[in-house]
């Protein structure tokens, strides 16, 4: 008996090799060009929540008096406290929320910047979402990657997130003031970052009265 | 911490592919993890899952290889794999230094890639 049997589905391997986290390390490329083009310095401010990152741009542009020089991109999950508080300080500012998003990735930024008008920018600061661990994986195309930790914060901060210390350009030591209180040494927390990142300016700060702040815009190369 | 919105992205790639090449219907799904990413493949696997749902994909396996780390040491030269500490498997994330001189300047040239090899689909 000749038996005929229906022809089954078929079954293909689709070939992908796609890197996804590359296309965000495309993306921020492409940022770097765009604000190389239009002569503008990017920083990114990392760190973790409370740790000061919003203090220290108003403490920076409050020290600099730029003005609409200079623009910021706020990143938050929800809310537009961090935008509003700089907005004060006489910049542009727009708030980036990220929603559900524990980080800023490039695609944001790209989107920011259209938003924005940057005619007439010099600077450029984009507070990252408070985090110390997601921001790391996604580069924005900034030209520099400051990351700011408190003392508030306890003293191993440094010695457990190396990832994000180690690819930092800068390191901000914040709430300078408050390192008795806390029983935290201040240089063993220099001496953790140096040796993960022994290049690395390591600048202490007291934002909210402006101590420290002129040594970062030295070290950044900013006109005061 | 981010891995929703990178199995978002997977799954959108995945889905994309599908269409392009007239799948009906998506078997599985092949990724690669580099083990220095900051991605937990379980949570990455258990978005991929809920994200297919009521897709074409819907019940396609996931499959993760893991890609090995590589580094080269800026001090001493060194290239090769770095060392694990068998007792706690996240502890690569902070000791990510050079086995042979154990300074912490390190490039790290293979770990951190999250790539979607390939995808089998019914037509």
């Amino acid at each position: 008996m000749k038996i005929i049997k229906s022809k089954g589905p078929e079954i293909f391997d689709i070939e992908l090799e796609k890197d996804i986290l590359a296309k965000n390390r495309n993306l921020a490329k492409e940022n770097k060009k765009r604000f190389d083009r239009s002569n503008i310095l990017a920083i990114d401010i990392m760190g973790s929540i409370g740790s000061g990152k919003t203090s220290l741009i108003k403490a920076i542009l409050k020290k600099l008096g730029m003005g609409k020089k200079v623009a910021v991109i706020a990143g938050d999950l929800t809310t537009t406290i961090d935008a509003e508080r700089i907005e004060i300080e006489g910049a542009r500012v727009i708030q980036v929320n990220t929603g559900k998003e524990c980080h800023l990735d490039a695609n944001l930024i790209r989107q920011a910047m259209d938003g924005m008008k940057l005619d007439g920018v010099k600077l450029l600061f984009i507070e990252n979402v408070g985090n110390l661990i997601c921001p790391g994986e996604f580069p924005l195309g900034a030209h520099k990657r400051i990351v700011v930790v408190s003392v508030t914060e306890g003293p191993y901060m440094i010695v457990k997130h190396p990832y994000i210390f180690r690819e930092a350009d800068m390191i901000v030591l914040n709430k300078i003031d408050l390192a008795k209180a806390m029983k935290v040494d201040p240089y063993q927390l220099e001496r953790d970052a140096k040796k993960i990142n022994p290049q690395v300016p390591f600048i202490k700060t007291n934002a909210l009265n402006g101590t420290g702040i002129s040594k970062i815009i030295n070290a950044l190369g900013l006109k005061t | 911490m981010h891995e929703f919105s990178i199995s978002s992205e997977i799954v959108k790639n995945v889905l994309d592919a599908a269409e392009k090449n007239n799948g009906e219907k998506v078997l599985s799904v092949q990724l690669e993890i580099g083990e220095l990413t900051l991605l937990n493949i379980e949570q990455v696997i258990f978005w991929i899952h809920e994200l297919f749902k009521g897709s074409a994909a819907e019940g396609a396996e996931v499959k993760v290889k893991t890609i090995k780390a590589r580094i080269h040491c800026k001090v001493c030269g060194y290239k090769g794999g770095i060392r694990f500490n068998q007792e706690d498997s996240f502890r690569h994330l902070c000791l990510q230094n050079c086995p042979r001189c154990n300074s912490f300047q390190i490039k790290v040239d293979k770990g951190r890639e999250c790539v979607l090899r390939r995808i089998q689909v019914v037509k």
